[in-house]
């Protein structure tokens, strides 16, 4: 579905069920450079069970009007504009990567409307490495097979997936190479600058979930263990055998992780 | 890795992932027709498409899944489906996207199977198509019409192998926010990877180069990814709800891989041509060694082109490697390791000459295939092409004297070895 943020255009997806308000909702937030069919395997299972699914295009990625919003901060900004659009509450948020970021910083400038946060492959902060920054800036598709490259593990290489006859990576290419090259440095650039993940995550008090992937070459073991570190009690996994797009490397392990705290912590009628 | 695996590596390896059971190298053979669902919950999501797994090999199969995703990405499509045949893997896509009152501009030298599924079959559906000359480009713009909703042809036309340009029939295409689909048999990816010149789809009969071993019947459907279907609202049944799946919108949904996913949900259920799991196996043995096997093909026939021009009893050659071919340049662009491995040329006494030449060879198969290990022959005007009427032979470039080869792997003088016992007893026939 479209509708307005301050006068520009935003898609989101919900999951094949109209949205309705009065259920639960459960917000799917993707990485730099990448769009809502990143969840596919995961919004239609929340939306068949009675959740209100928003999987949005961050502004500039795929069908959201641009341009991309430089910050973190904005990022936070923006989504609770969505949530004061559509006037929703009780919002479990399902991020990865960058989208983590911006859910820490959501989620503690606007505690009242979270139930729950689930953290996919993220650290406390992500800093670029200044060469795939200046890639992105100069050589979009280089930079765009740096991350795929690093992102996915051998399966995905393999271009293995779990959807018969679909490869991840060349999906992956299709979205990003999609992307006005410019949003995708937009991107890294606001993730290299956010500062404020530590004092973020140590506001958090509401239920709190961290899926990890244990062959992840995007969020590296120090920086996943300083975010569990600084958030309180959190429920964290580590599934051995993924990459960092551990959301569309093994979904059936990630979706059941999910199910289970979602269900749990934002029980539907 | 920052750097992805390369051609050779992925026709051996990719899509399969070795078997977590007993750790078979090769691919298994999953000869059944249904999946064992561990609870009703997986049964219902399943089926629903919120998960993903296999329901029944009629839509999915584990099998025909690895040489699906090989294929996509050999070719650099986002997804690929299999189906029973090329015939079938060009039904399938066509319905996916076109209607009754749509209209198809498409080539006029293509396989014989495609025009008429075009000509004869498609309009009794209300689909009608208008047949263009391939190095005809201003022909193709104007062709267009309001209700046309897709541009069709072959880089290589069959047989008469006129080089299709495809950045110029993709801005057409994209000029009239029109998907640009492709038969791409003849150069498989491994001569040209048609998505990197604006390709939207492409289609290949398996049968052919890929199998490379004449032993299996198959097709594919490879998805593009790369066309804005939410840009125009000429594709309702990729961008409205689609009733027997609740409603969903595929191209929301699916995104890159809308076109291929809607062929899975409706071609592969409703009509049911799906590729066998024991047929994908052997299409795969053959994948395999596709690089190694297509280096062979191309080597093999510029000695024949040499060996062809150069014979007394030959009238005419063709092939987009010789210089004097119409689509010699567009070859060299598009095909820089060579323009496959389809020749075809005119035997002196035309006709009655050719009967005897097709007859004394032994070692080349008087058959209708192309892409097989070994060479084979034909004469397309009686028999590949012989349901398609005179005015439509003349628009696909062919004469009654021309032989279609397909050149094979054979040592290449014993294949020159054999053509000379076929020139000789044409030679009698000429000579009287």
């Amino acid at each position: 579905m479209y509708f307005d943020i301050k006068g520009k255009k935003v898609f989101a997806t919900t999951g094949g069920k109209p949205f309705d308000k009065d259920q639960p909702v459960v917000i799917f937030l993707h990485g730099s450079g990448l769009d809502h069919t990143f969840w596919g395997l995961h919004s239609r299972f929340f939306a068949f069970r009675k959740y209100a699914v928003l999987v949005p295009d961050l502004p500039g990625h795929t069908h959201s009007e641009g341009p991309s919003l430089t910050s973190i901060e904005a990022m936070a900004d923006w989504l609770n504009d969505v949530a004061t659009a559509l006037d929703i509450d009780n919002i479990s948020v399902v991020a990865h990567s960058m989208g983590c970021l911006t859910a820490l910083e959501y989620a503690s400038r606007f505690p009242t409307r979270i139930r729950s946060i689930s953290l996919i492959t993220s650290g406390l902060a992500t800093p670029v490495n200044p060469a795939l920054i200046e890639a992105a800036e100069n050589r979009p598709d280089v930079a765009i097979a740096m991350m795929l490259g690093w992102g996915f593990g051998t399966a995905g290489h393999l271009h293995q997936g779990p959807i018969p006859g679909n490869s991840m990576l060349a999906g992956g290419l299709k979205v990003m190479g999609g992307n006005v090259p410019e949003e995708l440095a937009t991107d890294l650039i606001a993730c290299d600058t956010y500062g404020s993940g530590k004092l973020a995550a140590e506001k958090l008090r509401g239920p709190i979930q961290v899926i990890l992937a244990g062959k992840d070459r995007m969020a590296p073991r120090k920086a996943t263990a300083e975010l569990v570190s600084h958030l309180h009690e959190p429920e964290v996994h580590v599934i051995a055998g993924s990459g960092h797009m551990l959301p569309l490397e093994v979904p059936d392990e990630c979706r059941k992780l999910l199910k289970n705290f979602i269900f749990t912590n934002n029980t539907s009628s | 890795m920052s750097r992805f695996y390369h051609f050779d590596t992925i026709a051996l390896h990719a899509g399969q992932a070795v078997d977590g059971e007993f750790g078979a190298r090769a691919t298994p053979i999953y000869q059944t027709t249904s999946y064992v669902f561990p609870d009703t919950d997986t049964a219902s999501s399943t089926f629903n498409l919120e998960r993903s797994g296999h329901v029944y090999s009629r839509i999915t199969n584990p099998t025909v899944g690895v040489l699906e995703q090989r294929i996509a990405a050999l070719e650099g499509g986002s997804a690929a489906v299999c189906t029973a045949s090329g015939m079938a893997a060009t039904y399938s896509a066509i319905i996916a996207i076109l209607s009754q009152g749509d209209h198809i501009v498409a080539s006029s030298q293509m396989y014989g199977g495609n025009i008429s599924l075009m000509k004869n079959t498609l309009p009794r559906f209300g689909i009608t198509a208008s047949f263009v000359d391939p190095m005809d480009i201003d022909g193709f713009r104007a062709a267009v019409q309001d209700n046309t909703r897709l541009i069709y042809g072959e880089l290589i036309g069959n047989p008469g192998l006129d080089i299709l340009d495809l950045e110029a029939i993709a801005e057409i295409a994209g000029e009239h926010q029109i998907p640009f689909m492709v038969d791409a048999t003849f150069n498989m990816p491994y001569l040209c990877r048609c998505f990197d010149y604006g390709v939207n789809m492409t289609i290949h009969s398996v049968t052919k180069w890929m199998g490379g071993h004449g032993v299996a019947i198959g097709g594919v459907v490879v998805d593009g990814g790369n066309f804005d279907w939410g840009a125009t609202d000429k594709y309702p049944t990729i961008t409205e709800p689609y009733a027997p799946f609740s409603g969903m919108n595929i191209w929301e949904e699916f995104g890159p891989s809308a076109f291929a996913t809607r062929i899975r949900c409706e071609a592969m259920r409703d009509i049911g041509a799906s590729m066998a799991p024991m047929t994908a196996f052997l299409l795969l043995q053959g994948l395999e060694t596709l690089s190694l096997r297509m280096d062979k093909h191309i080597s093999s026939t510029k000695v024949l082109l040499e060996y062809l021009q150069a014979h007394d009893q030959v009238a005419w050659v063709n092939h987009p490697d010789l210089p004097s071919h119409s689509g010699h340049e567009l070859a060299l662009k598009y095909l820089p390791k060579g323009a496959g491995s389809i020749v075809s040329f005119g035997v002196k006494g035309g006709r009655e000459a050719g009967k005897p030449f097709i007859e004394n060879v032994e070692l080349a198969s008087h058959l209708a295939n192309v892409g097989d290990a070994k060479t084979l022959i034909i004469h397309p005007a009686t028999t590949t092409h012989s349901r398609i009427d005179a005015e439509a032979l003349v628009a696909a470039g062919i004469t009654e004297d021309m032989v279609r080869l397909s050149v094979g792997l054979e040592n290449v003088e014993d294949i020159k070895a054999d053509f000379e016992i076929g020139f000789r007893a044409a030679k009698r026939i000429s000579d009287t």
